[in-house]
């Protein structure tokens, strides 16, 4: 029998002798090229003092290099109709621009020219230094980003994903510019990069441009990999927030596995039929998760007999050890309390008694359906081949899927008895003050 | 030679009396696909004393339809890998339904379902009224979403149904039941004034023969028209709320504008394009983000819906940067309004929006969203394949024209909300 795989398209992939990565997925229809730059590179890599280097990294690469001035980079590429933008996460940094089909070369020279040139001056170190305050401003408006962050200050006591990917408010405060273009130099390079193209574009011109362009640069990047180790917790982390808002809002973590451990297929059946999805395979025409799950367990248990307005769960894939985490927003007069009995009966019924046979078939049918779709458009495709070369490798996706396929009913319950371990997760309650639904 | 992006293939039928039909052919190499009913059920619609009820409705018929319950409908669509989304603006209401391209014949009676037959089970009404009441606090809590809120109210005048947001109030929410939803929905998910639009790998007849086969039972009774108010003049005016505890301050100016068949249309796009539509290469990004550092987002936005339309400018900043921001976004809209774009620059936003039809045609999802905007403003089949063209004969003279009436000043406000301390001031 056929294992099934992914739904990707033909790829040419070579790597330079710089060490840098490239995929190539040419799609001789596509109006559009989509240029992706990922790097092994994210708040992983930072320390106390220099948290949010990467995110500011980022912000900088559109600051300048020698030959794109400050404000000819949008220029270049949004004056012809494209896009470009970037995200920073835990484990990468990811920059990419999508043209129209005849401006590729646009993208592959910027990002050639900025990928270890970028000039990250003192003076628009100091001008960039509001707009991350006003990015951070604008997160900490949302009651979820201080709840997220406060639960990854108790998850994690050693372990660089303790901190917020936006770094903390007293590092962006003081970050220098020397300190960021060390740490630019250090890691941002050949070797902790892949360079993904996909879209309209004749393969054999594009891989000699690309060797063209990319293949001048200094072989450079210093291992990124993280040593430290979390270690296990010991019993419950608890902590109680309150501000503006509208109703109690739960959040609750459990350690979980890093993408590649065995453990990770269960742990994302699990994630299914608690919240309605998974990461890796979810439908849709968009790019992240999908909206209400209402046939999710979650769901029916908070959201239908009226004890929360949202209820979800959510496996980050993660290079390390993570989180798993679940939370909830009370519906009008369910304090924090209550909504966290409520999730805890959830995950001990999933622990105790496994998913029932029909809802093995629904993930499986949905992690199917998922994976059959997830490639449309240049966009997408260069995003989703990126992700997978960096955080694992391409063909770790047709790993993913068989092993999510074949998770059974013995195995879910099993990782849900592991996971669910009570004494070792971290719960951050918020309440919310003044004008709130409570309060009237 | 200049080369256009591939222009959008669109045929028109209308298979049933008064359906309007729109038939639009996926991006090459797609394998999904897009159904959309658009028609005139949004918030400008509602009765008297029911705001919100459109939204509700809206909500209620994308969870239970037909056979399907709540759980039985996600199950459904779970196992299709299909999805089911809605939108509600004050002047229609749509359901889409995406999932994989070759099934959509099979899956088109769900969309009809959901249509057609909506549930309106008392436990899902009860699920949605808690949902948007709390959605209502979330409205005025949040920086972001009191702005947007305030601006509409004190740019139109009561009664006008540009002034709301859809999420009606915690009265008029409480008091939608079953009976008001049934009447709403039967009066207006109807089909004069509505659209089925359809992006899929298949024949129009094929189509039609669905069309018919599912939706035949659509109501042919047209709803009571939707008039707008007029909007007199006044001296502009500054509303400030002040929200302790949260972080930034949110910042918008605008005011009523035109609508998308006005003929300065093709002109105040391109007007809102150079002040801050144009994502990085707005002036107001790069005054306020590139050359000052005040702010992580500045844009403008021009909505324009049939009957009329509405344009901001907005800044999301410091408690401690909020008071050098708002005359930015002011200077910046007086230049606009009093001098244009020069040719260099409108030349630029030009080209980018012209290069830009590349984009919107990468996916069927993102193809499918001008289909269905040409099925809800009835734009004629080649208006895709035509509008680089239409932006192309856009003069600087009438873009200084067409911001003039767009960005009228005599009916602007400025909104400021957040940390700012102090009280209230209208």
């Amino acid at each position: 029998m056929r294992r099934p795989r992914a739904t990707r398209p033909r790829l040419d992939r070579f790597t330079l002798a710089n060490g840098l990565r490239v995929v190539l997925a040419p799609d001789p229809a596509s109006p559009t090229a989509s240029v992706w730059v990922w790097y092994r590179v994210g708040s992983k890599n930072e320390h106390p003092g220099i948290t949010g280097a990467s995110h500011w990294v980022e912000h900088m690469l559109f600051q300048g290099s020698p030959r794109y001035a400050k404000g000819t980079i949008d220029r270049a590429i949004v004056g012809v109709g494209g896009m470009l933008n970037a995200f920073t996460d835990t484990d990468y940094t990811a920059y990419f621009s999508t043209v129209p089909r005849e401006h590729l070369a646009i993208p592959l020279d910027l990002e050639s020219d900025r990928m270890t040139r970028a000039l990250i001056s003192d003076e628009e170190v100091a001008r960039e230094r509001t707009v991350i305050h006003s990015e951070r401003e604008g997160n900490e408006n949302w009651p979820e980003f201080r709840v997220e962050e406060e639960l990854n200050q108790l998850a994690f006591r050693v372990h660089p994903y303790r901190w917020e990917v936006l770094g903390r408010r007293t590092d962006i405060e003081h970050l220098t510019g020397a300190q960021l273009r060390d740490y630019y130099h250090q890691y941002y390079g050949t070797r902790n990069a892949v360079l993904v193209v996909a879209g309209g574009f004749d393969r054999a011109a594009t891989a000699r441009e690309i060797r063209r362009r990319f293949s001048r640069l200094p072989r450079s990047g210093a291992d990124v990999t993280v040593t430290d180790i979390e270690p296990a917790a010991q019993g419950e982390r608890r902590s109680e927030l309150s501000g503006p808002g509208t109703t109690a809002y739960v959040q609750i973590a459990w350690r979980s596995p890093a993408l590649r451990s065995p453990e990770t297929p269960a742990t994302m059946v699990i994630d299914t039929i608690l919240g309605g999805e998974s990461r890796l395979f979810s439908a849709g025409a968009g790019w992240g998760r999908a909206g209400e799950h209402p046939a999710s367990r979650l769901y029916r248990a908070l959201v239908d007999p009226g004890l929360a307005v949202r209820a979800s769960s959510e496996w980050r894939p993660r290079e390390y050890p993570s989180l798993f985490t679940i939370q909830a927003q009370a519906a009008h007069g369910v304090s924090g309390e209550r909504l966290e009995q409520a999730i805890d009966d959830v995950v001990v019924r999933l622990a105790r008694s496994g998913p029932t046979p029909s809802e093995l078939e629904d993930v499986r049918a949905k992690v199917r359906r998922g994976a059959a779709l997830a490639y449309e458009g240049a966009s997408r495709i260069g995003f989703r081949l990126g992700y997978f070369a960096t955080v694992a490798e391409i063909e770790y996706e047709d790993e993913l899927l068989n092993a999510v396929l074949r998770v059974g009913r013995d195995e879910v319950r099993d990782r849900a008895r592991a996971m669910f371990s009570s004494s070792a997760r971290a719960v951050v309650r918020y309440t919310p003050t003044g004008r709130g639904i409570n309060a009237d | 030679m200049r080369t256009d992006p591939d222009p959008l293939h669109l045929e028109y039928a209308t298979p049933l009396d008064q359906l309007r039909l729109v038939l639009q052919p996926p991006p090459a190499g797609a394998a999904s696909f897009s159904a959309t009913y658009v028609g005139p059920a949004g918030w400008g619609f509602e009765p008297p004393g029911r705001a919100g009820i459109a939204r509700f409705a809206n909500h209620l018929m994308t969870t239970a339809a037909g056979p399907y319950d709540r759980v039985a409908l996600a199950r459904r669509l779970d196992r299709a890998g299909a999805t089911l989304s809605r939108q509600t603006s004050p002047e229609a209401a749509e359901v889409t339904l995406w999932g994989p391209g070759r099934d959509w014949n099979a899956l088109l009676p769900i969309l009809a379902h959901v249509v057609l037959r909506p549930r309106f089970d008392g436990a899902d009404i009860a699920r949605v009224r808690r949902q948007t009441l709390e959605r209502q606090l979330r409205e005025t809590t949040q920086p972001a979403s009191r702005a947007d809120r305030e601006l509409l109210q004190v740019i139109y005048p009561p009664g006008h149904p540009y002034r709301a947001t859809g999420l009606g109030d915690r009265r008029s929410v409480d008091r939608i039941d079953r009976a008001a939803l049934v009447r709403f929905h039967r009066t207006h998910y109807v089909r004069p004034g509505a659209a089925l639009v359809v992006t899929a790998r298949a024949p129009l007849r094929s189509v039609e023969t669905a069309v018919r086969r599912e939706f035949g039972s659509l109501p042919g009774r047209a709803p009571p028209p939707l008039r707008l108010p007029h909007v007199a003049p006044a001296r502009p005016r500054t509303v400030r709320v002040d929200l302790p505890g949260r972080a930034q301050v949110e910042v918008r100016v605008g005011g009523p504008s035109v609508a998308q068949s006005a003929p300065e249309y093709p002109g105040a796009f391109l007007a809102n394009e150079a002040l801050g539509g144009r994502p990085m290469l707005g002036r107001l990004f790069q005054r306020v983000r590139e050359e000052n550092g005040l702010a992580y987002h500045a844009f403008s936005h021009l909505d324009t819906m049939r009957l009329g339309g509405t344009w901001s400018a907005a800044a999301g900043t410091g408690s401690d940067r909020w008071r050098k921001v708002v005359p930015m976004l002011h200077e910046e809209v007086d230049r606009l309004r009093d001098h244009g774009v020069p040719a260099r620059e409108l030349n630029s936003v030009r080209t980018s929006a012209i290069g830009e039809m590349s984009l919107a045609l990468e996916s069927t999802a993102d193809a499918h969203e001008l289909a269905v905007e040409a099925a809800y403003h009835e734009l004629p089949a080649d208006f895709w394949a035509t509008w680089p063209a239409r932006l192309r004969s856009v003069t600087v003279r009438d873009v200084r024209r067409a911001a003039a009436v767009a960005f009228d000043p005599n009916r602007s406000a400025t909104v400021i909300v957040g940390p700012i301390g102090g009280p209230r001031v209208v």
